[in-house]
């Protein structure tokens, strides 16, 4: 008896010994994540990566309508409150949250890029040139972010640690603007047009477009015509007739790119559209200002009907969502449209002037007005194009998709037009408020190598 | 996968056990030795000698027989004997005494006490040593009434005990842990909560294991707080060490105890709010007696909700307790189950746990022994679902639910007609009566006068109509064999572990919202978690001559394993079912995880004449969780002690007792903040919307193969003395703790793709002191009372935060008040500007409503005087640790009566108190500003400012509690060996500093775990009082 226990119990202590010893029982593969020495050997885990992408441009529109319509006369909070009140006010801080949350997601979608641009060559054929495509769209567009943002912002063309510390400066504007073009050019020679691609994903078009706004932001005029005339005529786009399919018929024709969401799906879905009502837990972003309002046409009523929502008129109606989850919103967020390129291409053939008598670009702004069934230019007895109306018509047909505050910068008119309307509203405009302030963290861990924006 | 089968095979043998277990208790004989013929029976009172009170429960043996007994209630005992055997009487602290049986049959003993009354024996880790020749800190708190305070936690109940030990009641909802400190914060990221060790096993930081532990059961709670004694546990000892010792069985004829009792909890300051009356009455005054139209018609409306009482409706917790221990001389045993129900003070937190317990050892052969400790328990939490704060901010005009009364004001107009079908019993909510017509004396369709302060549900239907609970199913299990290889020197192996099974529900239905279905949501999380141990030591506990020598040295072994799975549903159409039907289902995930932890230990004690003490250890912990260029770290400690009160010269003295100075110095560390598989860079699955669905894999973090253990480096000198045979004693001890190579998620740029790196980086110092004092004021026969006081002062400072000193931190980005830290100042910090005066009411354009409101903005100084106030007009406003906590127990016996009374008190700490700029509506855009108002430019919100940060000093009546012990032989004939009743109080009192706007100063912890936003206060539980009686049977 004692024998047998003796023995057993040895038995269990050999076991428990033999169980544990040794430093390689130390090292545990994790069951959940993958370690990243290992991964991308194979197409597919690159294409993972690629993916991966995506997922991280899904964060960029979450907040971005307070930098740009929130600061731009288009909107305004509901209660004028906390951190968000700071961009109707022209008054933001380098703390602001929102500030910080758009430079860091921007880079991020740019490091993802650069995993993928680093790891390509275990890809070949095709699919390599795709790939490449869709990571130089995506940094360009991350950058195109960044530079309209905050202005100099540093160029990130590789996968970096915290240790290259000579990526941490700012590049001037020009260079960024210059490395976004280079991007660009190449991803439309390397994309697939948009039947080659799910829907989601960059195509030679969305470079192409995207290609043209960097050329009219850069004044690259005719070259931005070019690839603009191209797009209009290309069979794959094609404007809807009804306004409100643009948003509420989503992936339609008249799409170039857009970023799309799932409705009540906790992880694939935006809560912007319910940040912007009133039951939102801000009690209401994004609201049309009375500026606005007070420049809608009477007659532009199939527009007005998507502007304003049906539910509360104070609310914009573009992004209503379908979802029965109030926060897990499905409605995609659309970056570049065929109204969009038209009225670049009027825009492109304007070339910076006060008017063009030119037939293609008021063809162009007509498409846009006629959809929507408003009088064409000569119905209005003009003969030419003003800067204002195409400006105007570009605040109308694009109201609240992003587009305002840079268009006004585009047009040459931002500091007239907000300084007017932030007297109005009882604020200071200054120039120096077109360009957000570096975020003050990132300042903060720059070791002192990123400057902040003059201002502030 | 193999893997994870093997383990739950386990746990389900453990189940079968326990359950034959159960089975088996009533068949335990404790078998009676057959009588011999020439014995007699030998009666006798045992009692102390110095003050001759009789003695229970000492054990009476016949020297060389396994024949004994123990004295009962009156000091009395009976055992037969044969004549010439020897009688040993012992009893723990007192000596042991032989007689030897004669003629005579009976014999009146009186015991010595010990003179070596400091010879308790503490436990400390993997091992026992006496008191007497601790070198290091190490408090003992045992438990002898601590099972009457009316408190469903075992950590609950040492609030007060321990000096440097700071157990603050942050979110006392029924069942919620507290948050325990040992000498202060130390870690900057983390959660700086000390190991938990049980019964010799370590089960880790997790506040959790603390409330499936029976109080009852609790035989003592020792905490090894300087680094010094708490090296042994290497890289998991940083934060202190809380080693709880459950009851063991004893020998003797199987005794039952029930201990049950009931209190009635209730919350003692329920005076933030105004009245609709109180509000009146003040815009009379100061409005010219008139009334602004809101007021006309909140004083029309004529209802009045008194959101405090509603919300905090008090509670009740009662407690039984049923234990059975005995044994024979080889084996020992000690069962109980109790169950515990705390119905908390607010309107739905509820906390239930059932408890059982097996303690079983036998002695198998003069050289082999085993034991095992068995320990199921199932717990189920209701949570209150929101904040207090946001359950009582809504305005005091609100009623409840409509009636035949106040539904004539609905106004079924508004909102497309929301409320056109509104009926007698619905849950009133504000917006319901805006737009009425105060001359008409209806509601308007769009003229009326409007008086809701916010679109939201009243908060009673955001409260009922949300379930939130947390069930908990644990099995704490632990077996040891001992192997006695010489005398004193013996090989022991420990095999244990825990299993615990979470389940949380959540649940908001369709009225939870003011958004309705859209919003209806339920959430289900399912957590399995497994932790093996084993533990291998060989020790040595020898004397000869003047030498004590204690050994210990092994090899551990532990695994963790976790697997926690969710799935979660929104948009219910209805409230009729709350688990997730596929169609509603919008989101799931399973997530595991694994770690392990292997280390090597030792430990020599010396005492060289009870004079000289030396106490060296060392441990080497390798943790799969630690980068593959730091595997392993190493541990050591040393601390000597001297006893003067030993040397020659002191020896004899009859003023000094005992006087030892000690010094201690250790290395220890903190792995809790690192995450299993951090110091990999790990690629994760992300989903997208493209093309419908897809799956993309995304790289999280950067890799850090250098991560490691945060690493507490402390010295701690310190001096016992006692004086006058025991009658006054003290205990001091300095330390000064360096917590270095801290956990950082540094910020790094952004443009690297991440916003964080996890890296060793920063350094904190706590330094302070504690200071017990104890006396026995009187001992007397019939009266005794005796004193203890214990004060601790701590001192946090930021060293070094590795180049982000400055950094400032935000819990709420739509109430953005901030903390700084900075290096030379506290790790938390309240950071803003200064109050100057108040906004005038007549800038104001609506001072008299919102009803208790009072404007979002407040004037600021102009602090560096430069003319303009911005930024740079900031500055440290307070910090939320306490400079002094202290606490002072009284323990009075006067005949069969007993009294306990313990205050306790700390000075010196401040919260921000964010529930002010709810409860006082300082939102709100009716407080916007006239046009004239002057110096708009020096003003800013009030969350910004020090109007928030409030004393969070405190003085209180923690435990007050009186007892009465039946003393009559009558018991004993009926079959009770004991009882005792008892009433008693916890907080009774508790004052508040008159600045502080809340229920509880404790609540500092709303900033979500966060050390560098500690003392955020939003809507914490309320401090509770609870009155109750209770009694102990013995039987």
């Amino acid at each position: 008896m004692k024998n047998i226990f003796l023995k057993s119990f040895f038995a269990i202590v050999c076991v428990a010994l033999l169980a544990g010893c040794g430093k390689d029982s130390l090292i545990l593969v994790p069951p959940s994540a993958i370690g990243d020495t290992g991964f991308y050997d194979t197409a597919e885990q690159v294409e993972g990566a690629v993916i991966a992408i995506y997922d991280g441009l899904q964060a960029i529109p979450l907040r971005e309508f307070a930098a740009t319509e929130m600061r731009s006369d288009n909107t305004r909070t509901k209660s004028r409150e906390g951190d968000w009140a700071q961009f109707e006010d022209f008054a933001v801080l380098p703390t602001n949250l929102v500030v910080g949350l758009y430079w860091t997601v921007n880079y991020n979608v740019i490091f993802r890029a650069n995993r993928v641009l680093e790891n390509l060559d275990v890809v070949t054929g095709p699919l390599r040139d795709q790939f490449e495509g869709e990571a130089r769209f995506a940094r360009a567009l991350a950058h195109f972010n960044l530079v309209r943002a905050y202005g100099a912002v540093p160029i990130i063309d590789k996968v970096i640690i915290q240790t290259d510390t000579e990526y941490y400066d700012r590049d001037n504007e020009v260079d960024v603007l210059a490395f976004i073009e280079t991007d660009l050019t190449a991803a439309a020679g390397l994309l697939p047009s948009r039947s080659g691609m799910a829907d989601g994903r960059a195509t030679s078009g969305a470079a192409n477009g995207l290609l043209a706004k960097v050329k009219l932001t850069r004044g690259d005029y005719s070259g931005a015509e070019t690839i603009l005339s191209n797009l209009i005529n290309d069979p794959e786009y094609a404007l809807v007739d009804d306004y409100g399919d643009v948003f509420y018929s989503e992936m339609n024709s008249e799409i170039i790119f857009a970023i799309p969401y799932l409705d009540d799906d906790a992880n694939e879905s935006q809560d912007y559209s319910f940040e912007m009502t009133a039951g939102g837990v801000r009690s209401g972003l994004n609201y049309p200002t009375d500026d606005f309002i007070s420049v809608v046409d009477p007659d532009d009523t199939e527009r007005s009907a998507i502007l304003f929502s049906p539910n509360n008129a104070a609310e914009v109606g573009k992004f209503l969502t379908q979802s029965a989850d109030a926060r897990l919103c499905g409605n995609d967020w659309i970056v570049l449209r065929l109204a969009d390129v038209y009225l670049m291409h009027a825009e492109a053939i304007m070339a910076g002037q006060q008017s063009t008598p030119s037939a293609a670009a008021i063809a162009s702004y007509d498409a846009i007005r006629e959809r929507v069934g408003l009088p064409s230019l000569a119905d209005q007895g003009a003969s030419e194009l003003t800067r204002d109306m195409l400006l105007h018509e570009r605040r109308m047909e694009l109201a609240f998709e992003n587009h305002r505050f840079y268009d006004l910068v585009r047009f040459g008119v931002a500091e007239d037009v907000l300084s007017a309307f932030a007297a109005a509203e009882g604020h200071s405009f200054s120039p120096t408020d077109l360009l957000l302030p570096i975020p003050q963290g990132e300042i903060n861990v720059s070791s002192g190598l990123l400057l902040q924006n003059p201002g502030y | 996968m193999t893997k994870r089968l093997t383990s739950s095979t386990k746990y389900s043998i453990w189940n079968i056990f326990l359950v034959v277990a159960m089975f088996c208790l009533p068949m335990f004989s404790f078998g009676s030795t057959d009588l011999e013929a020439d014995m007699k029976p030998v009666t006798g009172v045992v009692t102390s000698a110095a003050d001759g009170l009789p003695l229970i429960g000492v054990t009476v043996a016949v020297k060389g027989t396994t024949s004994g007994t123990i004295t009962d209630f009156d000091g009395k005992f009976s055992i037969e004997a044969e004549d010439g055997a020897v009688l040993v009487f012992s009893y723990t602290g007192f000596t042991t005494q032989e007689i030897i049986v004669g003629a005579e049959g009976t014999y009146n003993i009186a015991l010595e006490a010990d003179v070596e009354l400091l010879d308790e024996v503490v436990v400390i880790g993997y091992g026992k040593q006496k008191k007497s020749h601790i070198t290091g800190s190490v408090s003992k708190v045992t438990n002898d009434n601590l099972d009457q305070i009316p408190i469903a936690r075992v950590d609950d109940a040492l609030v007060g005990q321990v000096a440097g030990v700071n157990i603050q009641m942050n979110n006392p909802a029924a069942g919620e842990a507290p948050t325990i400190r040992v000498r202060g914060q130390g870690s900057i990221s983390f959660d700086s909560a000390p190991l938990i060790v049980v019964d010799g096993i370590a089960v880790g930081t997790d506040a959790d294991f603390l409330s499936s532990i029976d109080m009852n059961d609790v035989e003592s709670v020792e905490i090894l707080k300087d680094a010094a004694s708490s090296a042994i546990y290497g890289s998991r000892g940083a934060n202190g060490i809380v080693m709880i010792t459950t009851k063991e069985g004893k020998e003797g004829p199987v005794k039952f105890n029930y201990k049950s009792y009931i209190g009635f909890k209730s919350v003692p300051k329920t005076d933030v709010l105004t009245t609709v009356d109180e509000w009146l009455e003040y815009t009379r005054a100061n409005n010219s007696g008139e009334l602004p139209e809101k007021l006309q018609y909140v004083a029309l409306f004529g209802q009045q909700t008194d959101w405090e009482e509603v919300m905090m409706d008090g509670g009740m917790i009662h407690s039984h307790s049923l234990s059975a221990r005995g044994g024979t001389k080889n084996t020992r045993f000690r069962a109980s189950l109790s169950y515990l129900d705390d119905e908390g003070v607010l309107l739905t937190d509820n906390y239930r746990k059932i408890n059982f317990r097996l303690n079983l050892d036998t002695k198998v052969s003069e050289r082999i022994s085993f034991g095992i400790m068995l320990n199921p328990s199932h717990t189920e939490q209701r949570r209150f679902p929101i904040g207090v704060h946001d359950a009582i901010r809504q305005h005091a005009w609100l009623p409840l639910f409509l009636d035949e009364n106040n539904i004539q004001y609905v106004n079924r107009f508004r909102e497309n007609g929301r409320w056109a079908d509104a009926q007698i019993g619905d849950y009133a909510m504000e917006r319901m009566f805006d737009d009425y017509d105060l001359d008409a004396m209806m509601p308007s369709m769009g003229s009326g006068t409007d008086i809701s302060g916010t679109s939201n549900q009243s908060s009673l239907a955001k409260v009922l109509e949300r379930d939130r609970r947390k069930f908990q199913t644990k099995i704490f299990a632990n077996a040891y064999a001992t192997v006695n290889i010489l005398d004193g020197f013996y090989f022991r192996q420990r095999i244990g572990g825990d299993v615990r099974f979470t389940r949380n529900t959540r649940w908001a239905g369709i009225e939870a919202s003011r958004n309705g279905a859209a919003d209806s949501e339920s959430i289900r999380t399912t957590s399995q978690r497994f932790h093996t141990v084993s533990e291998s030591t060989l020790n040595l506990d020898k004397s000869f001559g003047e030498h004590d020598v204690n050994f210990v040295g092994g090899f551990a072994y532990e695994q963790w394993d976790w697997e926690e799975s969710e799935l979660e549903a929104a948009g219910f159409d209805n409230d009729l079912i709350q688990t997730i039907p596929a169609a509603n289902l919008v989101g799931g995930f399973t997530f595991q995880e694994e770690e392990r932890l292997i280390s090597y230990l030792s430990r020599v004690n010396y005492a060289f004449a009870n004079k000289y003490l030396v106490s060296l250890s060392a441990r080497w912990d390798g943790s799969s969780k630690f980068g593959p260029d730091n595997k392993f770290g190493f541990f050591p400690s040393a601390s000597v002690g001297w006893r003067i009160s030993e040397e020659g010269f002191l020896k004899d003295n009859d003023f000094i007792d005992e006087l030892k100075i000690r010094v201690s110095y250790g290395i220890t560390g903190s792995n809790a903040g690192i995450g299993p598989y951090d110091h990999i860079g790990l690629i994760t699955p992300v989903g997208t919307a493209l093309g419908g669905n897809s799956t993309g894999f995304n790289a999280t973090n950067i890799a850090n193969s250098e991560l490691q253990w945060e690493k507490l480096k402390e010295f701690n000198p310190g001096v016992d003395i006692s004086i006058l045979n025991g009658r006054f004693g003290l205990s001091f001890d300095y330390y000064n703790r360096r917590s270095e190579d801290l956990l950082l998620n540094l910020p790094i740029p952004s443009v690297t793709g991440f916003e964080t790196a996890l890296v060793n980086k920063g350094v904190v110092e706590n330094k302070g002191f504690e200071l017990e004092l104890r006396s026995k004021n009187i001992t007397t026969k019939d009266f005794s009372w005796s004193t203890t006081a214990l004060f601790t002062h701590n001192e946090n400072t930021l060293v070094d935060f590795a180049g982000a000193s400055g950094l400032i931190s935000i819990v709420d980005d739509k109430r953005p008040a901030e903390w700084i830290a900075q290096e030379g100042h506290p790790i938390s910090a309240f950071y803003g500007y200064v109050v100057s005066h108040e906004i005038g009411l007549e800038f104001i354009k609506n001072p008299f409503y919102p009803i208790n409101g009072q404007s979002q903005d407040i004037y600021v100084r102009d602090i560096n005087g430069d003319g303009v106030i911005d930024p740079d007009d900031r500055t440290i406003l307070g910090d939320p640790y306490p400079d002094l906590v202290w606490s002072l127990g009284n323990n009075i016996r006067f005949k069969d009566f007993d009294l306990s009374i313990m205050f306790q008190g700390s000075h010196g700490a401040e919260v921000r108190n964010i529930s002010s700029q709810y409860i006082k509506q300082e939102f709100s855009s009716n407080q916007d500003y006239t046009a004239e108002f002057p110096d708009a430019d020096q003003v800013v919100q009030r969350i910004f400012t020090n109007d928030d940060i409030q004393s969070a000093d405190f003085i209180a009546l923690r435990n007050i509690n009186l007892g009465y012990t039946f003393n009559s032989p009558g018991l004993g004939k009926v079959g009770i060996r004991n009882l005792r009743i008892y009433v008693g109080a916890q907080n009774l009192l508790y004052i508040m500093q008159g600045n502080y706007e809340g229920y509880n100063p404790e609540g500092a912890d709303q900033g979500l775990g966060n050390p560098l936003t500690w003392g955020y206060q939003r809507g914490p539980a309320p401090i509770y009082r609870t009155v109750s009686a209770g009694l102990n049977l013995g039987f």
